[in-house]
């Protein structure tokens, strides 16, 4: 019993003074530990900043800011270097931002990636000098969208964060999240939840249409603003489309189905050849057609269109899916469809695009009788 | 040379108990550590350092340790002095602190300063055990050098970082990877064990009292009844 009480005891007394040496090391050496390490994470924030001076880690809890933001240090002249996370072709693209008083990128640099291209090593360099204002204008590099598009809004994060540490105000909602808040308070009964519905009828000044789910209602973009015009809404309930019989008309073969609506509209999906058909033999092509949905006049105006499914490259020709592209052709006819601005890096899908949208347009004139 | 005189104490460490080519101790700091000379260095101190403590204080204490408790203890103390010279290599060279990364820890588990522990420290006077680990320790330190400047100088043909004009076009690369590394080691080992001539102790003169595990060994008992 005395033998192990003795190795007892002198085991604990060997760690007690060796956990008090240690203690009074760490004692000595912790707060040099802390300066180095300071003075180094300084030195990567100088890359971001060259002229800036003394930056110190920020406490985030009670600012709202962009969810890629991580880290802030303020720096004392009013700047902020902008620690973010963000995604580009994978997850965790660091990225280091510095952003002076006025506002302006001084700076951005990534600290880790794993991405495949490398477009991250220098792309920072192209937002240095760039405001909220313009830093959209700075182009993101072709085949590498996904990369520095993330890389860009990473940047545009930083630079909204600078401005609510600053105490200003910025909209952080999506183009989604901004839709889904307009069309409900244009309508609070639907509670947030609408369908938008393809524009077979011309509406006059109309840029596109949402059906609560509950039935309580349609909601109208004009311009701006978001009504709820009962009578439009009648024009839209009573809508409705038929199968058109195709005996005796020679359609082109990209037409794969045709609709007409009592008010005699005519509603077409037409399959356009993007990348995939047209495309690059080196690259691999999906051999998918791009379905697309047009609704058209009588007259031969376009009043909608939309892309149903498509399978281009993704981040390039994908870019044929957006709103953004396909309304461009809503209120156009014959003579000034092709005048849209084409998808950049996408020509071959924008070709084809515009050829398929070109087919309703002939489709129209043959079942009017005018070819 | 009296055996165990204060000088060949100190001196036997270097070559004929060196404990890297002839103990073959410490291998894998040996091989993680000795792609530059500079971190070479730096290894070789460190471990001398902690050595030369823990022989001092072991051998201090050599007559408190209860045999039963020896090995944690020795550990406890080895690890303590390895933190501490950790604690201080990081504030004050964090270079040389970044450079040796994960093996400055593991000096906790060389096995040459356990070993020099257990083998002499717990068994002789204060002042002998820390000519002991100075003796060691430079050992360790110097048969580092000799594989990193040959790794440096051949593999990527500079001396400490510094370049070296012809060599640095035609380098050996394999030298600055694991294979080299142990290439170098075994021709060493060769060049060693040629120079002393089997004037080294051969392995079985260390006898059961230099294991670690001899108190628990069923074959020390078989062997203490004959």
């Amino acid at each position: 019993m005395k033998k192990y009480l003795k190795s007892v005891i002198a085991l604990t007394a060997i760690c007690a003074v060796v956990a008090l040496l240690m203690a009074a090391t760490n004692y000595l050496t912790a707060p040099i530990i802390e300066q180095n390490e300071s003075a180094a994470a300084n030195e990567a924030l100088l890359v971001v900043m060259p002229e800036g001076e003394d930056f110190e880690l920020m406490d985030l809890s009670g600012y709202e800011l962009p969810a890629t933001v991580t880290e802030v240090y303020a720096e004392s002249t009013g700047g902020y270097v902008v620690k973010l996370t963000t995604a580009g072709y994978s997850t965790g693209l660091v990225i280091m931002c510095g952003v002076d008083a006025a506002g302006t990128v001084t700076g951005a640099t990534c600290l880790a990636s794993s991405e495949t291209l490398g477009a991250e090593k220098t792309y920072g360099e192209k937002t240095v000098g760039k405001t909220a204002a313009d830093i959209d204008t700075v182009d993101t590099v072709a085949s590498m969208t996904k990369t520095t598009g993330a890389y860009r809004n990473a940047v545009k994060d930083a630079l909204n964060a600078a401005v609510i540490l600053g105490g200003g105000s910025v909209d952080l909602r999506s183009e989604e999240e901004i839709l889904k808040d307009n069309l409900s308070a244009a309508l609070p009964a639907a509670e947030g939840a609408f369908t938008p519905w393809f524009m077979v009828e011309e509406l006059e000044g109309v840029s596109a249409v949402y059906v609560a789910d509950n039935g309580s209602g349609t909601v109208f973009v004009k311009g701006e603003d978001f009504v709820v015009d009962p009578a439009l809404a009648q024009k839209v309930a009573e809508s409705k489309v038929e199968a058109l019989d195709l005996s005796g008309y020679e359609l082109p073969t990209a037409i794969t189905k045709a609709e007409k609506t009592a008010s005699g509209n005519y509603v077409f999906e037409v399959k356009g050849s993007g990348f995939g058909i047209n495309g690059d033999k080196y690259y691999a092509p999906s051999g998918e057609p791009i379905m697309i949905r047009v609704s058209v006049t009588p007259a031969g105006k376009i009043i909608a269109c939309e892309t149903i499914s498509q399978q281009e490259t993704d981040g390039i020709g994908s870019a044929c899916a957006e709103p953004a592209f396909y309304t461009q052709f809503n209120g156009k006819d014959e003579s000034n469809y092709k005048d849209i601005d084409a998808i950049s890096g996408a020509t071959l899908t924008t070709n084809g695009y515009k050829t398929a949208v070109g087919k309703a347009l002939e489709a129209v004139k043959i079942l009017e009788g005018a070819a | 040379m009296k055996k165990n005189s204060n000088i060949s104490v100190l001196f036997k460490g270097l070559l004929l108990e060196n404990p890297v080519f002839v103990l073959v101790l410490g291998t894998c700091p040996t091989l993680a550590t000795t792609q530059t000379v500079i971190g070479a260095f730096a290894m070789g101190i460190a471990a001398m350092v902690v050595l030369i403590c823990s022989n001092v204080v072991i051998s201090l204490l050599r007559k408190v340790i209860p045999d039963t408790v020896r090995i944690p203890c020795y550990i406890v103390i080895i690890a303590g002095f390895v933190t501490i010279v950790q604690m201080f290599m990081h504030a004050y060279l964090p270079e040389l602190y970044e450079l040796l990364g994960v093996y400055l820890a593991l000096i906790t588990v060389n096995c040459i300063i356990l070993g020099r522990a257990e083998m002499f420290a717990s068994k002789n006077s204060v002042a002998k055990s820390a000519l002991d680990g100075v003796g060691m320790g430079l050992g360790f330190t110097l048969a580092l050098l000799a594989m990193a400047t040959l790794r440096e100088v051949f593999g990527s043909g500079s001396f400490a970082g510094m370049e070296i004009p012809f060599l640095k076009d035609h380098t050996v690369d394999i030298l600055t990877q694991a294979p080299g590394g142990l290439l170098v080691y075994g021709l060493l080992i060769f060049a060693v064990t040629a120079i002393t001539q089997g004037r080294a102790p051969k392995k079985t003169s260390f006898g059961c009292e230099g294991c670690p595990s001899a108190g628990n060994c069923s074959a020390c008992a078989e062997k203490e009844e004959n």
